[in-house]
């Protein structure tokens, strides 16, 4: 049972009789220059820090969540100066609980709002409308023509006869449903916004403008003041009720979401010092190994600030990860170095071993985690790039702190000689079938058939009924609102309550058509537009559409006093420009200004992705039939017209993301095990788990979509550790002639606890997330931490019972005990070599 | 090789698709040629006109749409029409026959009681029809100065194209009727549609004003128009004769029953004659939208409607109209009583059934 100590160094207690230029020539370079490595660190953890304390910025960019280069989007993103209508607006809803708006009280709230939006930085006034809003006007056919007026009196003083004018104003000007709530009990001001605030020059500052919203309105009319029940996510008790809902505001709760996310990083923290010290019971190591991967995670941050990256809903995440895999690897170092220091080796000796031992390794990890982020990179939304490189960043990163920084730190403080004596003992007792190696044993009997078969049968039994589940899985939101958010936040019950009590839904899909100038008025055009709108409207999905065409067909009515039977698109090029002059002071977001494009907008009942399937398709069709050299019919712009595009990519994506990751995978594994056998032993419980996450998915309500995309490409990435760690080791020992069942379980006594401490730790990185404000973050926190204690529990149960099948009693490839054998006789410091010695 | 195969086969395909998508971009077809699509929003979707045929409902609309009732507005069938214009108004003078007219001077006909549809006239005729007219009048009656300003007329509906749309159409008989339209555009057949006679001559409309609607009130045939422009079919002189009212605004229609008629428009105005148009009395009824409907139900009453949606009701003689609220109300375009007494109007939202206190 020797083979479980530690592969033999000499234990070397005086400095004097340690050779100074032995090892490499890294490891000379850093540990016979201490001084010099640890200022370097020091100065680049400052100058690093400064760049993260000084320039990072959270910034969820709208831009950056969508595929730039498909083609419905390049469509949208050529076009969008254009689309006025589609672009970013807030609308606000003063609701009155307790009576209706033909309330004086109430229309002086709605005044007070109004103003306050009116002289908010970034509003662009001329567009706001409201009740209050002199451009919101009633028009009327009279013997003598057209007549109107604003729709609130001039002389308004809240007397009755003027709000009964107000009654009447309203019902003439058709903006219940609009401006008016269908059951008269709240009313909306739609606040469109610059793309730049005039004074400063600069773009909106979505989170202000969404705190001035909060702190400004919500505070003062709804909750009287009281903000602590505001930021609970109450709903206030007073009499009237502030609802917004649009980008900015979306955004700007996300951005609050953000804050709090990173909140959880210090719970994170927290969660790491126990487990590490639970692993270690050493105050020194736990607070070096958590000091460590912070270093890497402030540097992490300081680079991808001085490379002009923000923070975003998904890049947040990425410190987690990075945290937690430090953890991970410095704790192992941490193992390494304890027992040499127990056996009495001098710690700076033991720090060299430890780093002679494990730099090789911990790169080759490394790698095998980046291989997952690196494939991210094929992805074509800049959220999951960024998500990529900011990840590969921060793998590079931990090259310099756990695997260089913390032996080297390590080297000048030593460990507790208690605890050091207890990392030996913990070994010990295990080789003794005591401890650990109760479980150990366990585990063993799945090298035997009786087990082999129980678990191999089981897993193939959960694959397939895993696989039968996830055959149902979703591509895209399964939900409604905003699917940023929770079902329940503010923001999604505002939605709710707006889109129940007015006409239009906030899902439009919109198709733009595309002509010469002035071609928007042409009557064909005009007649394509209509029966594209009629095409739309046919699935059930679609709950109306708007276009330039309703506008002129009911000014052409107007023109003829208002008869409804003249609601027509007349061939008549006068009329049509008329209408359309009209048009453009009433409704000018639906053409642009030399009415070259003009959209086809769909409000959808939802954005589900069988309802942007359909609508897409439909919309193709039409397009594929109808295009011309004169006017083209181009998807997609809108919320759900961007989505459906996404959706695209997305479906896309996941299957050659999982091609590339499992090809990439499997390409590392054959390069370190040089062994197919092993290779179809490392992957298969991989195969399972992401399944098995995907029948999660199915069970959970969670679609396919940009944030779930990343976690079976981390999953399988990082997954693919402890099969590194477990089955090289055993390799090598059944290479030496070691039965299976002996293989194993040196294997297993070397790298359970690690295969173990780093499942725990990567779970406990992600798993707080679930408490996200963000949804897709949520979700992402779930599959994750299953991924993570998954691929764990499968490595330690399917790679003993697979190897029964695949590897056992096996003489191992000649090729593969050549390679292996000169391995060991040259000193190639290989991954299988390294590992051996890792504990 | 096997690869060069398949590269093959991918490029053959390619051009398929390619050679296909190109012939499917296929040229813009016209309303007046391309069929109405068959839909099942029809019967929710804006219908302009109705009227009954035996104990059918029929009811026309936009795109095309022509529907079907025989169970007094409950289910709706669509008919199969060759054009996909708006339509504006149906009249059924027998059970069978039918004749719809609508956008585009689009002319349908059905003899089988709507169910499908036939295309009798469009607007791209139309020009032509007057300039043969008025040009055979023109040169038999040189002396006469209307006939070549009709003709020019005619000319000019000819350069525009289907430009015109019809917006009422009335049929005595089976054989006897009119279809009339904006700017004076009025044509009358003698033979069941079978060939149309340009009628722009017999009114007295000389500012062209639009001919909104035709209809009967069983002892005299009204047009009523654009500005206070009110019209009767005076027998003697075989023209329609412009009658007086005190009202300068536009009519959108006029019914009634022997002895008495009623003409309504803009703005709630209603005006009524008990002495066969050679008098006018407002009827006050306090509403400010445009009456756009109306019919002489079972009883003999009649039933006004308005954009807004209201109903106004009178009670025997038409002195006196009541407004009677609805639940939810939608603007109606036409209105008939189905056979077993339901009161089934059409409008912007398509087609539905009123209770009947």
């Amino acid at each position: 049972m020797g083979h479980t100590k530690q592969e033999t160094m000499p234990v070397i207690r005086d400095l004097r009789d340690f050779d100074r230029h032995s090892g490499n020539r890294l490891e000379r370079l850093v540990f016979n220059y201490r001084p010099l490595f640890m200022l370097l660190m020091a100065l680049a953890t400052v100058v690093l820090g400064y760049m993260a304390a000084t320039r990072l910025e959270l910034r969820p960019s709208f831009e950056k969540m969508i595929p730039q280069s498909q083609p419905y989007i390049q469509n949208f993103l050529e076009n969008r100066q254009s689309l006025r209508g589609l672009g970013n607006s807030v609308r606000v809803v003063v609701e009155n609980t307790q009576g209706d708006i033909f309330d004086p009280a109430y229309l002086d709230v709605l005044k007070q709002v109004n103003d306050q939006l009116f002289v908010t930085e970034g509003v662009d006034r001329a567009w706001m409308k409201s009740l209050w809003s002199p451009a919101v006007r009633w028009t009327e056919v009279t013997e003598e023509g057209f007549q109107g007026g604003p729709v609130m009196p001039d002389t308004y003083q809240g007397k009755p006869e003027e709000i009964e004018q107000l009654r009447q104003n309203i019902s003439r000007a058709g903006i219940v449903g609009s401006l008016v709530a269908s059951d008269y009990k709240s009313s909306m001001l739609i606040v469109p916004l610059l793309d730049k605030a005039t004074a400063s020059g600069q773009r909106i500052d979505y989170h202000a403008f969404s705190q001035m919203l909060e702190e400004q309105l919500r505070d003062k009319i709804e909750f009287a003041g009281d903000s602590a029940a505001r930021k609970a996510g109450e709903e206030g008790k007073g009499q009237y009720k502030v609802r917004v809902i649009g980008f900015a505001k979306l955004m700007g709760d996300l951005i609050d979401g953000l804050i709090q996310v990173m909140m959880f990083f210090g719970l994170a923290v927290v969660t790491s010092l126990i487990i590490i010290y639970a692993y270690t019971r050493c105050v020194r190591s736990t607070l070096l190994v958590v000091g460590c991967s912070l270093i890497a995670v402030v540097w992490q941050l300081g680079i991808v600030a001085w490379l002009g990256y923000a923070i975003d809903p998904y890049s947040v995440l990425v410190p987690f990860l990075i945290f937690a895999i430090g953890v991970s690897h410095a704790a192992q170092k941490m193992n390494g170095i304890m027992q040499d220091i127990a056996r009495g080796t001098h710690r700076l000796i033991a720090a060299r071993y430890t780093f002679r031992r494990l730099f090789i390794a911990g790169v080759t990890a490394l790698l095998a985690d980046a291989v997952g982020f690196a494939v991210l990179m094929l992805i074509d939304i800049p959220v999951i790039r960024d998500l990529a490189i900011t990840a590969s960043i921060g793998v590079a990163v931990l090259i310099f702190t756990s695997l260089l920084l913390m032996p080297v730190a390590l080297s000048y403080v030593g460990v507790g000689a208690k605890a050091a004596e207890r990392a030996l003992k913990i070994d010990t007792r295990a080789e003794g079938h005591k401890g650990f190696g109760k479980l150990w044993d366990l585990l063993d009997r799945f090298t035997t058939a009786k087990w082999a078969t129980g678990a191999v049968l089981v897993a193939m039994l959960m694959g397939i009924g895993g696989f039968m589940v996830s055959l149902q899985l979703k591509i895209g939101d399964l939900e409604s609102g905003a699917p940023e958010l929770r079902a329940d936040s503010r923001y999604n019950r505002d939605n709710a309550y707006i889109t129940s009590h007015y006409a239009l839904s906030s899902d439009l899909f919109a198709v733009m058509i595309k002509t010469a100038p002035e071609g928007c008025l042409n009557y064909k055009t005009l007649v394509l537009a209509d029966r594209l709108a009629w095409e739309l409207q046919q699935y059930p999905g679609v709950q109306a559409t708007a276009s330039l065409v309703n506008a002129v067909r009911q000014i052409t009515a107007g023109t003829y006093e208002g008869n409804p039977k003249l609601n027509s698109i007349q061939r008549n090029q006068d009329v049509l420009n008329y209408a359309a002059q009209q048009a453009s002071v009433n409704s000018p977001e639906l053409f642009n200004t030399d009415c070259s494009l003009m959209p086809v907008i769909t409000f959808l009942k939802d954005h589900k992705a069988e309802t942007l399937d359909a609508v897409v398709g439909i919309a193709e069709k039409f397009a594929r039939e109808n295009n011309s050299e004169d006017r083209q019919f181009l998807l997609a712009a809108g919320s759900a017209g961007i989505e459906a595009a996404t959706n695209i990519v997305v479906r896309e994506a996941n299957r050659t993301m999982l091609l590339y990751v499992y090809a990439a995978v499997t390409l590392f594994c054959l390069i370190t095990f040089r062994s197919w056998r092993a290779t179809l032993v490392a992957l298969l419980p991989l195969v399972l788990t992401s399944i098995l996450c995907e029948a999660l998915m199915v069970a959970m309500g969670i679609g396919v979509k940009v944030a779930t995309l990343p976690v079976i490409a981390l999953g399988v990435g990082i997954g693919v550790d402890y099969a590194l760690y477990l089955l090289s080791v055993q390799l090598h020992y059944q290479r030496q002639g070691l039965p299976l069942s002996q293989a194993y379980r040196n294997a297993v006594s070397f790298t359970g606890r690690v295969v173990g401490l780093v499942g725990i730790t990567l779970a406990a990185g992600v798993v707080c997330w679930v408490w996200s404000p963000i949804k897709f973050q949520a979700d992402m926190g779930i599959l994750l931490t299953f991924m993570f204690l998954w691929n764990m529990l499968g490595a330690l149960i399917l790679i003993p019972a697979l190897s029964y099948f695949l590897l056992r009693e096996r003489a191992p490839e000649p090729g593969a005990v050549a390679v292996a054998e000169n391995t060991e006789s040259t000193e190639r410091p290989g991954m299988s070599h390294a590992l051996t010695t890792s504990e | 090789m096997c690869s060069y195969k398949n590269y093959l086969q991918l490029a053959l395909g390619v051009l398929l698709a390619t050679l296909q998508g190109m012939s499917q971009a296929s040229a813009y077809v016209d309303v007046l040629d391309l069929p109405a699509r068959v839909s099942a929003l029809a019967a929710n979707s804006p219908l302009s006109g109705m009227a009954r045929a035996g104990d059918r409902l029929v009811a026309v609309g936009q795109r095309g749409h022509i529907l079907y009732s025989d169970d007094a507005g409950k289910h709706w069938q669509q008919a199969a029409v060759p054009v996909s214009a708006d339509l504006n108004a149906v009249s059924f003078p027998s059970a069978t026959q039918g004749w719809a007219v609508g956008g585009d001077g689009v002319v349908l006909h059905s003899s089988d009681a709507g169910a499908t549809w036939r295309k009798q006239l469009d607007g791209r005729e139309i020009g032509a029809l007057l300039v043969k007219h008025y040009s055979a009048l023109a040169s038999a009656e040189p002396a006469n100065e209307q006939w070549p300003l009709l003709v020019a007329e005619g000319e000019r509906l000819v350069a525009q194209g289907a430009d015109k749309p019809l917006l009422d159409v009335w049929f005595a008989n089976e054989r006897l009727g009119y279809v009339v339209g904006v700017f004076n555009l009025i044509l009358r057949t003698e033979d069941g549609g079978q060939s149309w006679t340009p009628f722009q001559d017999r009114t007295d409309n000389p500012q062209g004003f639009h001919l909104n609607a035709i209809a009967s009130t069983g002892d005299a045939l009204y047009i009523a128009g654009e500005q206070g422009l009110l019209l009767k079919w005076d027998d003697t002189q075989q023209r329609f004769a412009a009658v007086q009212t005190p009202y300068q605004g536009s009519f959108f229609g006029v019914l009634g029953k022997p002895g008495e008629a009623l003409v309504y428009g803009l703005r709630g105005n209603v005006l009524r004659s008990t002495d066969g148009g050679h008098s006018w009395t407002p009827l006050k009824n306090g509403l400010h939208v445009s009456i756009t409907a109306g019919i002489v139900d079972a009883q003999g009453n009649y039933r006004l409607f308005t954009q807004g949606g209201q109903m106004l009701v009178s009670q025997g003689f038409g002195a006196q109209l009541h407004l009677v609220q609805q639940r939810a109300p939608t603007p109606v375009t036409g209105a008939t009583q189905s056979a077993d007494g339901a009161l089934v109007v059409v409008g912007s939202r398509g087609a539905r059934t009123l209770s009947v206190e």
